[in-house]
């Protein structure tokens, strides 16, 4: 035993001295110096061939063949590893099974030979049983492989599929963020998985790297969304029936309905270019509707080339493509039929419905439309016209109105300049400022098909507010008997401030420069006088003054009262670092959460708040309630006014709202009055 | 300091300002629009009768043609006050 054991362990030892040989060969196999590598590999076949033999007439046939299988093995993974390595972008099972061709096969063949176990005559004519028997494959130099080396052939490439499998399966994460350019490393992954089956070895190993590496506190809603994405994209490679796919987009799923800003950030990387999102990934330019439609749009075309055969033709290619669901598949989860991987369908199916991805896109146009100095919506529309091909019309309606006040907008507003003469405007010099009607436009909106909009109180100044009343007038005349309603907190201001030695311009709310234009006349106010003035409520006024705070341009010090504050103009300032400032954009910047339009989550709070007291009473009763529990509790008992008609996602949402207000808590999945 | 305007975009909504929320015949808002219409305001617009009245165009005028075709004879009605419709001038 110990014998043996030595020289297994010594044939190891041979073979690492000879891998550089053996890779010699691999190099030259159709060089010059082939007769030498061959001459060097026979010296070597037959040192191994007697050892083999030697052991053989011993008894001890399969251990010794053990002996050298492993070391081809160690030496296949070695070149495994080395070939496909960390590098994604170049397909390498190709080379891989060339080289089983160029090395170990050819070693083996020459063992066999010497061995006398190649001569097998039948094994050509008789056909192989093996389903590589089919296959055309190729033995250079071999003009008749044995079963025997046809059977090694078979479990050096299985071994090799298996082992590039796991290979990328470990990597499969980083595959993943490096998709598209990964391709190569995915399709080489599919062909593994389709001749070893271990799919399932895929999903379990993938999810895991999901929990560990994405779905942490630490990741962005946007990054865990393009990961999504990408999974999606790489997977309905490997899987088109979407089946593994259903497995691991759940947990992402889940994760992401837990997350607030889901549903906003959805809505923006559809309709936004990579500049609406901080990733920046995929096509410079380009949102993700567009890109799915191009992508649906190559889809079709490629389809309609199948239909130019006739339907009988194309019926058979379907029926000869059907494939079962996998083992693993769920069946109450998708059809058995090959279906299309709608990436967006994927997308909506976080957020709940569509209903709910076009009432955020609704919220986030409207927002768009209002701060708008031209009538320019050409993106807007065509972001709409993709939506329509992919929701439907209906359900865009409303998102078609806006648009379309835009275009009536700019049309009315012309007419509305163009027949008013200049020269006769009154009260164009009010408050010591020039304005005329040039400054003004205005955007008029169909209020009833628009979101909430929140109604703020505020004096415009009297110069502008005249403007106003002489262009209410003439709409009033040109529509009749339509009239105009102003916004006044709504809209977008570009104003120049003067000083003595320098101007500065900045583009703001109508609150920003009503505040500011009252300290033309008076360079320093006490809040509550100014809150007065302007006619903001103090508190209101206080955080929107920050602008001009943050701007330098006002300072603002303790009154005499505790509450109140002095704000100050900074007329002579000499920090001239604040000069070149750029102002452009600062609408956005400007004081997270001051925004016009009613968010679709405050729109939904309120609509929620009747049913607020019926949960809190529940969860008094019952202890603690899973969530479709509570659900179904609401479904069954307010089916009188208002009845309950909110989604589960929706549902959630708000109770994850409480949960923040403390009012309840989440343990293991189900709720608690927060004690 | 002095303050120059270069620009002002304001926003305003339109109403038809009419004495009711919603037309008596579709039951829809006035601001709104018929049924039939895609877009409100100018494409659908708003009419009174002379009983002061008034109705979305497109649905004072179904209503007019389906009564002539039921009743010859009778005088279209306005559907609220049942007294003779007529177009305010
Ligand atoms: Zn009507
Ligand atoms: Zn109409
Ligand atoms: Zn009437």
């Amino acid at each position: 035993m110990d014998e043996d054991y030595e020289d297994g362990h010594r044939f190891h030892i041979d073979d690492q001295k000879n891998k550089r040989n053996l890779e010699i060969g691999e190099m030259d196999v159709d060089g010059s110096n082939r007769e030498t590598i061959f001459l060097k590999n026979n010296y070597l076949v037959k040192n191994i061939g007697a050892v083999v033999r030697d052991l053989r007439s011993l008894g001890f046939t399969s251990m010794t063949e053990d002996a050298y299988a492993s070391a081809i093995f160690s030496l296949l993974k070695a070149k495994v590893h080395n070939l496909a390595g960390d590098d994604y972008r170049a397909l390498v099972l190709g080379s891989i099974k060339d080289w089983i061709q160029a090395v170990p096969l050819q070693f083996l063949h020459a063992l066999l030979a010497y061995l006398g176990d190649s001569f097998d005559c039948d094994s050509m004519s008789s056909g192989l049983k093996s389903p590589l028997a089919s296959r055309p494959s190729c033995y250079p130099g071999i003009d008749f492989p044995s079963e025997g080396l046809v059977r090694w052939q078979l479990r050096l490439e299985y071994f090799a599929y298996e082992t590039l499998q796991d290979l990328r399966i470990g990597k499969l994460f980083e595959i993943i963020v490096d998709y598209p350019d990964s391709y190569p490393a995915i399709q080489d992954l599919k062909q593994c998985l389709e001749y070893t089956g271990q799919h399932s070895k895929l999903v379990d190993s993938f999810i895991s790297s999901l929990r560990y590496r994405l779905l942490t506190a630490g990741a962005s809603t946007y990054d865990i969304l393009h990961q999504y994405v990408s999974t999606i994209k790489a997977l309905r490679i490997i899987d088109p029936t979407g089946v593994f796919l259903e497995a691991v987009g759940e947990p992402i799923r889940d994760y992401l309905r837990g997350r607030k800003d889901t549903i906003k950030c959805i809505v923006t990387m559809l309709t936004d270019g990579p500049g609406g999102n901080p990733s920046g990934l995929g096509n410079a330019g380009d949102s993700l509707l567009e890109e799915l439609n191009r992508d649906s749009e190559n889809q079709e075309s490629t389809d309609y080339d199948d239909d130019i055969n006739s339907d009988d033709k194309q019926a058979w290619i379907n029926a000869e493509r059907w494939e079962p669901d996998p083992v693993e598949a769920d069946p109450s989860k998708g059809s058995r039929n090959r279906r299309k991987i709608d990436v967006l369908g994927m997308m909506v199916n976080i957020i709940g419905s569509k209903d709910q991805l076009v009432n955020e896109y609704r919220v986030m146009l409207a927002e768009k439309l209002l701060n708008k100095f031209d009538y320019d919506i050409d993106s807007e529309i065509r972001t709409l016209e993709l939506l329509k091909i992919h929701l439907g019309e209906s359900s865009i309606q409303k998102c078609e109105i806006m648009l379309n006040d835009l275009i009536d907008s700019k049309r009315t507003n012309a007419n509305i300049k163009a027949s008013l003469p200049q020269p006769s405007l009154s009260g164009s010099k009010l408050g010591g400022t020039d304005v005329s009607l040039d400054i003004l436009d205005a955007t008029i909106i169909s209020s009833n098909f628009w979101p909430t909009i929140q109604a703020e109180s505020l004096n415009i100044p009297a110069s502008v507010d005249q403007l106003l009343c002489d262009y209410a007038k003439r709409f009033h005349e040109i529509k009749t008997p339509r009239k105009l309603l102003w916004k006044k907190n709504l809209g977008t201001v570009k104003l120049e401030l003067q000083f003595e030695d320098r101007n500065m311009q900045f583009t703001v709310t109508p609150v920003h420069a009503a505040i500011i234009m009252q300290f033309q006349e008076q360079t320093s106010w006490t809040s509550k006088n100014l809150a007065a003035a302007t006619g903001i409520p103090v508190d209101t006024l206080n955080r929107r003054i920050n602008f001009w705070i943050s701007k330098g341009i006002l300072a603002g010090s303790a009154g005499s009262d505790s509450d109140d504050h002095v704000f100050t103009i900074v007329d002579d300032m000499n920090t001239n670092g604040l000069i070149h400032e750029s102002s452009e954009g600062l609408l956005a910047a400007d004081e997270e959460g001051e925004r016009s339009v009613a968010s679709v989550e405050e729109q939904l709070r309120k609509e929620m708040t009747v049913y607020e007291k019926f949960i809190i009473g529940m969860l008094t009763n019952f202890g603690s309630m899973a969530l479709d529990r509570i659900h179904n509790t609401l479904k069954m008992f307010c089916v009188a006014e208002p009845s309950y008609d909110k989604s589960l996602q929706q549902l959630q949402s708000f109770l994850t709202g409480l949960i923040t207000e403390e009012k309840l808590e989440m343990r293991d999945g189900l709720y608690f009055l927060k004690k | 300091m002095k303050v120059k305007i270069l620009q002002w975009h304001a926003v305003a909504s339109w109403t038809w300002d009419a004495q009711d929320e919603t037309c008596g015949i579709c039951r829809m808002a006035f601001d709104g629009c018929c049924p039939d219409c895609k877009f409100p305001g100018d494409d659908c617009p708003l009419v009174w009768g002379a009983c002061n009245h008034s109705f979305h165009l497109h649905c004072i005028l179904k209503w007019v043609n389906s009564q002539n075709s039921q009743a010859s004879q009778q005088q279209p009605q306005c559907p609220m006050c049942r007294r003779e419709w007529q177009f305010k001038a």
